[in-house]
């Protein structure tokens, strides 16, 4: 226990997370889910986690929310330990730290009326009859919905509309840091949009941190100030948004902010010639060797230190990039589009 | 009009409303309430003999007739239902007291826990019951009641079985996990949430369970364990009309029929509480009704022009219209995207080219000109010569487009096959060549996979591959990305592109995403509730719309160009997608739109816009001449129109 | 692959191993003895205690245990209480008859109940509505009393068939079916009801899959879709139902031997329950349990053949 306790810690600490699946001896064999994982949220901050589908950023969400026992690694809330949480003390630390997942159809029970939902997480803390109802109808409206929604099944609702119901059912506890697990990837575009500046409205106007999942990095650069690029469980890059999306340093995010389309067709013509010229491999599905970097198999920039050392994070212009040759990218990397 | 759904009352449960349920529940219950009351109002005690009148058929003194030793049928075929109607329950609840909490444990747990529990299950089942209960019998007596709680014990194994899955996939539902963050106990969880979506399947399995019940007490009662002499049991009464049955053949009838009743009532009710399956029933391609398809057009003065699509309606049987009259161009080479949210159609406008809607959906009206040619309408064995010959599809998930028990080499051998006329060697090698053009390196062992064994991107390829074996003149494309990771998506584009320039095919693409159209299509159509809102080339709508939906659609995209700023707020569209059937009147785009006015809620005609194209909106000159930009709107904008509208 | 025969090899083993041990406590927590058993009911207690010495009953209980899954493991079973022959020599004698009822009921059940079920998948709402009834009706008809049925119509009142009896397949072949064509008929109904739901179901969800409308989208014939690609995927979930109920029958064939007077190895368990003969009953427990086993191992086999996903792993 620290005796001193700091003026302004971060909102949420995450230290060389580690997190396997199952266990046993196959297990072991097995590269983690996530793999030595490190990052800082401050209170008030966005942190964007991006990565492809088996990058493990799913999995670091379910591991701060205690739905995924870490294997190795500390998560701290506000300093305080909660690795290892039983489930009384995530009761009082569900009112701190709350989650909005992706499927707004799944994440409500359809058989319980709004209102119900949303009592039952004030019940476990305690907050009961016309104070809980009260309370309900209060986060309903601070997220666009009427009063009456309280009353209804899910089922009455849209899909943005749920997704506006998961938000005030994170929000009913009064929180100060949100997982958003890929929050707006199921929705339509215009509903995407309303979404996302409601979620931009919320934080500014209660102070929230969150922890921002998404695959796309165009919604990741409007809603986040940090991010954090995963690949196969590991952090390739970190840094200010502007920075790894404009200027990445690392050859997989390259790769991954090449690819993303644009809906301007000029400009789209420019990054298509961009993106062919990178010659990134395709991914296979074999497990990459654990000794060296994970992106190796698949970088025109590796060589054998790649294969047999895997690189750390280091600091580099405003950003960190696990990188052997992280100078080269930007400069002799990649080769001008011909 | 509230942007809320009203909920359907629902007093009388849904497997009442159906003849099976109310028979199944009806039955059951009147047989139990008669069989414990018989003592009081059955015409004969179930012991009292009449000597003269054995082995009798129904009269007015015997009601179903009478035994070997004279007994009154009617009335112990009535009181014979409390011994089985009871003992079964006791098997059921014995079988479900044991089963439920290891089908939760295991399902909440998962892992070794699974593993270790499922053996025990495994081996429980593998012991035949019907031997072991009559090893039961021999070594404790027959003692009915004990003997249905072992054969419980015997049958939670086999829900466990039938159960584990649904109680596994009933946690993987979303509300469990939020439930669980904030902070529910384990029990509480399982109590408030996983048994009660799961109430179906474990109604439906009590009443299956129950239904064996029935048969396996009646059954020990046949081979004689039953209530014994002169208690009167269903299953020992037809022993007995068996050993009678030169005599007096009527005797099975009695007891049969209460037996098989009571049996059917509980399987009705599993039946009911199951409800309808889920599967949709497999209608066979028919013969189309033939349109009033205009005749094909001369196609000289449209220059090398691939497909014509005019005024092309498509309706949901006796329901609503999901395309309503929408027309586009596609020249030979050319590649299209066809965009908009979900249920504006495009998917339905991309099946209709194929002949290919779901069942109960058709073409209404207007015509498809391919090649000169009408094919709106066709008689399905005239399409079929032109699926994947001339027009082939890929769809969105790359996965399920597979047939997961045939091998990748059978599955492009065998239309090969069958459009090249070639032989087994030969279409082995275009095959591999196939697998090479759609950018497969190691295509030999490609060949020899399974669906199951090949990465997302790798399976697209293949889909691809398979869609080129006809050499079509056209491509649809549906979402043929969406479902791909943004790397490979990148990928495939690239390949598609490739084999555009390669081929001088034709590609419609299908696309929600305004990104993948820049980068893949000449030319684009922007649909919004079953009509093409906006076309024109892609460079023109794009960069510089005409219609207001496609400048909202890009406002709310949040990809900026690099080092661009990111703009506070994105320009959302208040409300949502109108579904099919509840199109306003006019332009069914006006209650969402900033610039709408009065004129809008008139029928108008497209507006000619870009170069060739044309934007569906009564405005658009004026809004040019305004200059007008789609503002951001703020929070609640989902519901902002809806408290204004009328 | 051989590591996951040998898995399931293991868990048979185990199974059997269970089957005993339940069977053997059962035996040994009843009030009755062999000994009573075997002298019958004008023994004194004197005379039992003898016989049950000389049984070895009154051993401890643990080496008794050991003693008799020594035993076991050679499938012997020891001697009938009642008519005091080998009880492994009596079980081989019946088994032919058993296996040769559930084996034809069997196939009858799956070609009967495969047919109906693509017809009523691949035909309109009616024929799936009649075959459905047809299923749901036969499943609820106990097999005892549809088999008195039969029997009065097929035997007495149409005298096709012999109504009890059973006539080895030695004896001839025609005969040999005769006194099958009953008791098979009667079991193969129940069964013919499942596997047809199975049929229908697992072929209408085939054609409902999203790699139907790509078969169809490059022209593949109907006949192709529906008798190649959704038949195959639909015997997966056939194949399941039918060695379910080649045990199911197995086991039920108790209540059909019964009522058709049929030597099989139902017949001695029914003998063995009803007289308290323990070595006949563990020897039926044991040999029905191994059928079980070796049923469920070749349709794992069976499974791993038809899908691809557990061949290649």
């Amino acid at each position: 226990m620290t005796t001193t306790v700091q003026s302004n810690p971060p909102a949420i600490e995450v230290r060389d997370l580690v997190v396997r699946y199952g266990g046993g001896r196959r297990a072991m064999k097995t590269p983690p889910a996530v793999d030595g994982v490190c990052f800082d949220i401050a209170p008030g901050e966005t942190l964007g986690l991006v990565g492809e589908s088996g990058s493990g950023k799913s999995t670091i969400g379910k591991a701060l929310l205690g739905l995924q026992p870490p294997t190795e690694g500390t998560i701290w809330l506000h300093g305080k330990d909660v690795t290892t949480a039983s489930l009384k003390e995530r009761r009082t630390l569900a009112s701190e730290l709350r989650v909005v997942f992706q499927d707004p159809y799944s994440s409500l029970n359809p058989a319980r009326r709004i209102g119900q939902t949303l009592a039952e997480s004030l019940r476990l803390i305690g907050i009961k009859g016309d104070a809980a109802r009260a309370r309900a109808i209060t986060t309903l409206e601070s997220v666009g919905l009427p009063s009456d929604s309280i009353d209804r099944f899910p089922s009455q609702f849209s899909g943005g509309q749920r997704q506006r119901i998961a938000i005030a059912r994170a929000l009913v506890r009064d929180p100060n840091v949100l997982v958003l697990d890929e929050p707006v990837s199921a929705l339509d575009l215009s509903t995407q949009a309303q979404v996302l500046n409601l979620l931009a409205d919320l934080r500014d106007e209660h102070k929230l941190a969150y922890l921002f999942i998404a695959h796309d990095l165009g919604v990741v650069r409007f809603l986040a100030h940090r991010v954090v690029v995963l690949y196969r469980g590991q952090v390739m890059e970190s840094g200010p948004v502007e920075d790894v999306t404009s200027r990445p340093r690392h050859p997989y995010s390259v790769a991954l902010t090449a690819a993303a389309p644009v809906p301007r067709p000029a400009e789209q013509i420019d990054r298509r010639a961009h993106r062919e010229a990178l010659s990134v491999g395709s991914a296979s599905t074999a497990p990459p060797d654990p000794k060296g970097c994970p992106f190796a198999s698949r970088c025109p920039l590796a060589d054998g230190q790649c294969h047999a050392e895997r690189p750390m994070l280091r600091l580099i212009g405003g950003q960190r990039v696990a990188c052997h040759h992280a100078e080269q990218v930007g400069v002799t990397w990649p080769p001008p589009p011909n | 009009m509230s942007s809320i759904r009203q909920a359907k009352h629902q007093r009388i449960p849904a497997f009442l409303r159906s003849w099976g349920g109310v028979f199944g529940a009806g039955w059951l219950i009147i047989m139990f309430l008669a069989s414990i009351t018989a003592r009081w109002w059955r015409p004969y005690d179930v012991a009292e003999q009449d000597l003269i009148a054995r082995l009798q058929g129904p009269s007015s003194e015997y009601w179903l007739g009478t035994d070997a030793v004279g007994r009154d049928l009617f009335s112990r075929v009535f009181t014979a239902g409390a011994l089985p109607l009871q003992a079964s329950a006791v098997m059921v609840l014995v079988a479900f007291g044991i089963g439920l909490p290891l089908i939760l444990i295991a399902a909440e747990r998962g892992g070794r826990v699974e593993e270790a529990i499922g053996r025990f299950a495994e081996t429980i089942m593998s012991l035949p019951s019907t031997v072991i209960l009559l090893a039961a019998i021999g070594a404790i007596g027959n003692r009915i009641y004990p003997v249905m709680m072992i054969f419980g014990l015997l049958v939670s194994a086999a829900l466990y079985r039938i159960l584990i899955g649904v109680a596994k996939s009933s946690r993987q539902h979303l509300y469990i996990d939020a439930a669980r963050v904030d902070g529910m106990g384990s029990i509480r969880v399982n109590l408030a949430h996983v048994l009660p979506s799961m109430a179906r399947p474990i109604a439906v399995q009590a009443a299956i369970v129950y239904a064996i019940g029935l048969l396996i007490i009646n059954g020990l009662a046949f081979l004689g364990f039953g209530p014994g002499e002169p208690q009167p049991s269903w299953g020992f009464m037809i022993k007995d009309a068996s050993d009678n049955i030169f005599n007096s053949p009527w005797m099975m009838v009695p007891p049969g029929v209460a037996l098989s009743l009571t049996v059917m009532a509980a399987n009705a009710l599993a039946d009911a509480l199951a409800g309808p399956l889920g599967i949709p029933e497999y209608t066979p391609p028919k013969r189309r009704r033939t349109i009033s398809a205009s005749p094909a057009q001369q196609s000289e003065g449209t220059d090398n022009l691939a497909l014509s699509v005019r005024d092309l309606s498509v309706v949901v049987e006796g329901g609503p219209t999901l395309v309503s009259g929408i027309s586009f161009d596609l020249r030979q080479g050319e590649v299209m995207g066809l965009v908009g949210e979900s249920g504006c159609g495009k998917t339905m406008t991309a099946r209709s080219l194929l002949g290919l809607l779901p069942a109960g959906v058709e073409v209404s009206s207007g015509s498809i000109i391919w090649q000169g040619r009408q094919i709106a309408g066709l008689p399905e064995r005239d399409t079929i010569k032109i699926r994947g010959r001339e027009i082939a599809m890929i769809s969105q998930e790359p996965m399920v487009a597979l047939d997961p028990l045939f091998s990748v080499k059978s599955q492009l051998t065998r239309p090969l096959r069958r459009f090249r006329g070639v032989g087994r060697r030969e279409a082995r090698r275009i095959a591999l060549e196939l697998l090479r053009q759609v950018g497969i390196v190691d295509a030999e062992r490609v060949l020899r996979c399974y669906p199951h064994q090949l990465s997302g991107g790798m399976a697209q390829r293949v889909a691809i591959a398979l869609a080129l074996t006809g050499s079509p003149k056209l491509l649809i494309a549906d979402e043929p990305t969406t479902a791909l990771d943004v790397t490979v998506q990148a990928e495939i584009l690239s390949l598609l592109r490739a084999l555009v320039a390669e081929t001088g095919m034709s590609v419609l693409l299908v696309s929600h995403d305004l990104g993948v159209v820049a980068d893949i299509c000449d030319r684009i159509a922007v649909m919004y509730s079953g009509q093409v809102v906006e076309a024109g080339t892609v460079a023109e709508v794009l960069e510089d719309p005409y219609h207001p939906y496609t400048m909202a659609l890009l406002g709310a995209n949040p990809h900026v160009a690099d080092d661009a700023p990111e703009p506070e707020r994105l320009a959302a569209i208040s409300g949502s997608v109108p579904p099919p059937g509840n199109w306003p009147e006019g332009c069914r785009f006006a209650d969402r739109c900033q610039f709408a006015a009065s004129e809008c809620s008139v029928a108008f005609e497209p507006e000619p816009a870009h170069v060739d194209g044309m934007s569906l909106c009564i405005r658009t000159g004026e809004l040019r001449r305004t200059g007008a930009q789609w503002a951001p709107e703020h929070r609640g904008a989902e519901l902002a129109v809806e408290s204004e509208a009328p | 692959m051989p590591l996951y025969i040998a898995k399931r090899l293991a868990i048979g083993v185990g199974t059997i191993w269970a089957a005993f041990t339940l069977t053997f406590l059962l035996v040994h927590s009843t009030d009755n003895s062999p000994g009573a058993v075997r002298l019958g009911m004008g023994a004194t207690p004197e005379e039992v205690e003898v016989e049950n010495e000389r049984l070895g009953w009154n051993r401890p209980l643990l080496t008794q245990y050991a003693d008799d899954l020594g035993k076991m493991v050679r499938f012997d079973f020891g001697q009938s209480l009642i008519n005091r022959g080998d009880v492994r020599d009596q079980l081989s004698d019946r088994l032919p008859v058993t296996a040769s009822i559930s084996v034809l009921a069997t196939l009858l059940a799956g070609i009967v109940g495969t047919a109906l079920g693509v017809v009523a998948a691949v035909r309109g709402r009616g024929t799936a509505k009649a075959v459905n009834a047809f299923s749901g009706f036969s499943l609820s008809i106990p097999s005892f009393w549809l088999g008195v049925v039969l029997v009065y119509f097929f035997a007495i009142r149409l005298d096709l068939l012999p109504a009890t009896g059973y006539s080895r397949f030695s004896e001839g072949v025609g005969s040999w079916l005769q006194s099958l064509a009953l008791p098979v008929i009667t079991l193969a109904i129940g069964g013919a009801a499942v596997v047809a739901r199975m049929a229908a179901s697992g072929m209408r969800e085939a054609l409902a899959r999203e790699y139907i409308t790509t078969l169809r989208a490059i022209g593949t014939p109907e006949w192709r879709i529906r008798y190649i690609h959704a038949l195959r995927a639909a015997s997966l979930p056939v194949v399941g139902a039918l060695g379910v109920q080649f045990i199911v029958l197995f086991g039920g064939s108790v209540i059909i031997e019964n009522l058709f007077a049929l030597p099989g190895i139902g017949q001695a368990a029914l003998f063995g329950a009803t007289g308290n003969d323990f070595p006949i009953l563990i020897g039926v427990v044991v040999m029905s349990t191994a059928v079980v086993v070796i049923t469920n191992l070749v349709l794992d086999l069976l499974t791993a053949v038809l899908d691809p996903k557990l061949r290649t792993r």
